[in-house]
């Protein structure tokens, strides 16, 4: 498929020296991906780098209206067998690291509002949240198209 | 150390060029455009998601294949995933997958300009076409984040792809460069008391 577009970029935290932003929110009938950026502010003195120990301490929590969460402390991972589907919401972070990752987060939200909240101990950065309608969602992955329709799903 | 050495400057946060990756300072406005570029039977490529700055802008380009092919699963065989040292004309440049931007003024760039030396002195002219993020999800999805340094002018935007040894013949859409000049116009500074240097 190609994803629909949610058209917003949300600042999540904002310390004096660092930024963290979700970006590129990408919507499919079965979920949703992003970019979760750690920015550093440009001409201020270097600051710490994360070490590659840290990266994993960056903690993203998505929150649905309904209540359900995902987060991405890998290990609050559902222990699955077989070809078991865990429930949604269920994130993943495919890449991480000082600048952040990206993010699929599989099941989509209910109408109401859809929050990102975030912390980085490692950068100084508190406990901070933005949110979005997610409704904005549920549009985008509306608008998502299949490339063969007449594919027959297996 | 001698007393009479002036004191190191604070090291600052280094900074790759504008021409590499989006201002770090901005959070971008956002173009929701969605084109399926090309489809055959078996590929497709889909562009999505205008991240417009005052500097450029970025997009996604999403690679399907409808089914695995052997030896084509995680980089859909080639593409030319730093931005250049592809001879146009040479033996294997059907191989890779061309893309590119096209503005109104006649100026474009594609992933077959040469690869600049990230320090290049002076910096090129705009526009220039960079590939900052690639990652593919299985054998069947490869995604790739571009980033185009310069903003183009009013008038039509046109995305161009072409991949002979794929059977994608040069195909092109075009949206109206108007849409990502506004969402450039909403780009919001992200430390709005931040002197530039």
């Amino acid at each position: 498929m190609v994803p629909g577009v949610v058209p917003v970029a949300l600042l999540v935290a904002r310390t004096d020296t660092h930024a963290v932003l979700v970006d590129g929110l990408l919507a499919y009938p079965t979920g949703f991906d992003f970019d979760l950026e750690v920015r550093y502010r440009p001409g201020r003195p270097r600051h710490h780098r994360p070490h590659p120990r840290e990266w994993h301490e960056l903690r993203l929590e998505v929150r649905f209206a309904d209540g359900r969460s995902a987060d991405n402390d890998p290990r609050r991972w559902p222990r699955l067998s077989g070809g078991q589907l865990p429930d949604p919401p269920l994130l993943y972070q495919s890449v991480s690291g000082p600048d952040g990752g990206h993010v699929w987060l599989w099941g989509l939200p209910p109408p109401g509002p859809l929050v990102f909240a975030c912390q980085w101990p490692a950068l100084q950065i508190p406990p901070s949240q933005a949110e979005l309608d997610a409704g904005l969602v549920l549009q985008a992955a509306a608008r998502a198209a299949s490339l063969w329709p007449e594919k027959t799903p297996p | 150390m001698s007393a009479s050495h002036p004191p190191e400057p604070p090291e600052v946060e280094y900074r790759r060029p504008p021409w590499v990756e989006p201002p770090a300072d901005v959070v971008p406005g956002i173009v929701p455009v969605e084109l399926i570029l090309a489809r055959t039977p078996q590929r497709a490529i889909g562009l999505t998601g205008i991240r417009a700055y005052p500097t450029g802008f970025g997009c996604t380009l999403h690679m399907r294949l409808r089914e695995v092919i052997p030896g084509e699963q995680s980089t859909f065989g080639a593409f030319n995933m730093l931005g250049g040292d592809v001879d146009p004309a040479g033996e294997f440049a059907d191989y890779y997958l061309r893309f590119g931007v096209g503005f109104a003024d006649g100026r474009k760039a594609t992933n077959l300009d040469h690869r600049r030396d990230l320090d290049e002195v002076p910096a090129p002219d705009p526009p220039t076409l960079w590939l900052v993020r690639w990652e593919g999800y299985d054998r069947l999805a490869w995604e790739v984040d571009v980033w185009v340094w310069g903003l183009p002018p009013p008038g039509p935007l046109a995305f161009v792809c072409e991949w002979p040894a794929r059977g994608i013949p040069e195909t092109r859409a075009e949206i109206d460069a108007g849409l990502v000049l506004a969402a450039a116009a909403r780009a919001v500074p992200i430390w709005p008391d931040h002197a530039a240097p």
